[in-house]
């Protein structure tokens, strides 16, 4: 059973070619312990891995077309924090299960209410905080309502500022 | 003591790259976080290590061994003496802290195990001292054991993520006169009838891990000296009066 509840969802119309640059915004603003990057393709995880290490990321990438043992041996040491972040495309089934992974950012907007909520959804653990950021282009723009009324839930456009009460685990550090 | 705020691109760089830390580029990252340091000051060294202990190392627990071995190979004495005062700062504020509602109050007890998991590692386990002046844990033991439950909620978890780094130590060891003297208050501690159970949980997980015979353990009923409990330097926050 996969639930909505404790992930704050935001979403950020950008140009098809302003990704990149977006999430490289996500990346400077946010505090990410560990995140999740979701792409529509698997030549597209693979395209957007290999540009955003260049670029400095810590990340691994898996998606259908790797072979299964292989898939588990990156989701292990993904799990294991061996690096920070992943890009995958649809095969998590089971919603994210990783208490570490505190942001999850749909690089490409699914097509689906059923494949949102795989993505975004936690399996059990309730009251588990994160955040999901939805990249939204002028073609996702029907989607995105469709979607959110299929699913009852709320997506926000993302503010200037984040709070990190929403997704920093127990983010109540006091100043003198 | 407040800091100021380098400017927002370089707290976004230093975001950034903390965002992307791992074991396989920490070469890399440290060079980059060189480069920062070197162009920004002494203020910025100070901001730092503020940043790190407060919003990464006390938040990224699962990430403390990756922040240790990033300080390692920074190898800034600056920063590392920074760095300690922030650990010894943020847990003077969590122990100083209002302990009535300890039971319910998950998150500040995390963030205090957090901050003595982390103690222990820049210290005990590099085979350094903690000093009395700057925190005593003995004391801190009894001082709670004073004020009570609520109190000892908050202490004995943290004092054994502390003491935890002994196993990656090769000078403090359940053997020496520092480490045992603790671990006696905590025997101690441990049999009192009336203690918490996850509490009595806790020291026996540690005295497993530190290979430490729990039952053999010294105690010199301390705790029922009054005379010394009534003198113990206060570490903790005063009770609350009715």
């Amino acid at each position: 059973e996969l639930t909505l509840l404790g992930v704050t969802q935001f979403y950020a119309y950008v140009q098809e070619k302003q990704k990149v640059h977006c999430l490289n915004t996500l990346f400077r603003k946010l505090q990410i312990n560990q995140s999740i990057i979701f792409c529509n393709s698997t030549q597209r995880v693979e395209l957007l891995a290999k540009k955003i290490t260049e670029l400095g990321y810590s990340c691994y990438y898996i998606h259908s077309k790797m072979a299964q043992h292989h898939r588990n041996r990156v989701f292990h040491d993904f799990r294991q924090g061996h690096c920070r972040n992943l890009v995958c495309s649809d095969l998590l089934t089971r919603g994210i299960d990783i208490q570490a992974v505190n942001v999850v950012i749909n690089f490409d907007f699914p097509r689906n209410a059923e494949t949102y909520l795989h993505r975004i959804g936690r399996s059990g653990r309730f009251g588990h905080l994160g955040i999901a950021i939805n990249l939204i282009t002028y073609e996702d723009r029907f989607n995105l309502r469709r979607i959110e009324k299929e699913l009852k839930t709320k997506i926000e456009p993302i503010p200037k500022e984040v709070d990190p009460k929403l997704y920093v685990a127990e983010f109540q550090i006091s100043e003198e | 003591t407040q800091l100021k705020d380098p400017p927002a691109e370089v707290v976004e760089k230093v975001a950034f790259l903390c965002n992307n830390l791992s074991q396989t580029n920490l070469a890399k990252k440290t060079e980059e976080m060189n480069m920062i340091i070197q162009e920004n000051g002494e203020d910025f060294t100070r901001w730092l290590a503020r940043y790190l202990v407060t919003k990464r190392v006390t938040l990224e627990q699962n990430f403390q061994p990756l922040y240790n071995n990033f300080l390692i190979a920074l190898n800034d004495p600056v920063l590392d003496k920074c760095i300690k005062e922030e650990t010894y700062r943020n847990i003077k504020v969590l122990l100083r802290s209002d302990k009535r509602h300890a039971a319910s109050n998950f998150g500040d007890r995390q963030l205090l195990k957090n901050l003595g998991h982390w103690l222990g590692t820049i210290t005990i386990a590099r085979d350094r001292p903690i000093i009395t002046n700057e925190l005593d844990l003995k004391s801190l033991l009894l001082e709670a054991f004073y004020k009570g439950q609520q109190e000892l909620l908050y202490v004995v978890p943290f004092v054994a993520k502390v003491l935890l780094s002994c196993t990656k130590s090769s000078v403090f060891a359940p053997k020496c006169s520092w480490i045992g003297g603790i671990l006696n208050v905590l025997a101690e501690i441990h049999n009192e009838p009336d203690l918490k159970l996850n509490l009595k949980f806790e020291i026996e997980v540690l005295c497993k891990d530190l290979k430490a015979d729990l039952q053999s353990l010294e105690t010199r009923n301390i705790l029922k000296d009054t005379e010394r409990l009534l003198r113990v330097p206060q570490q903790l926050g005063d009770l609350a009066l009715l």
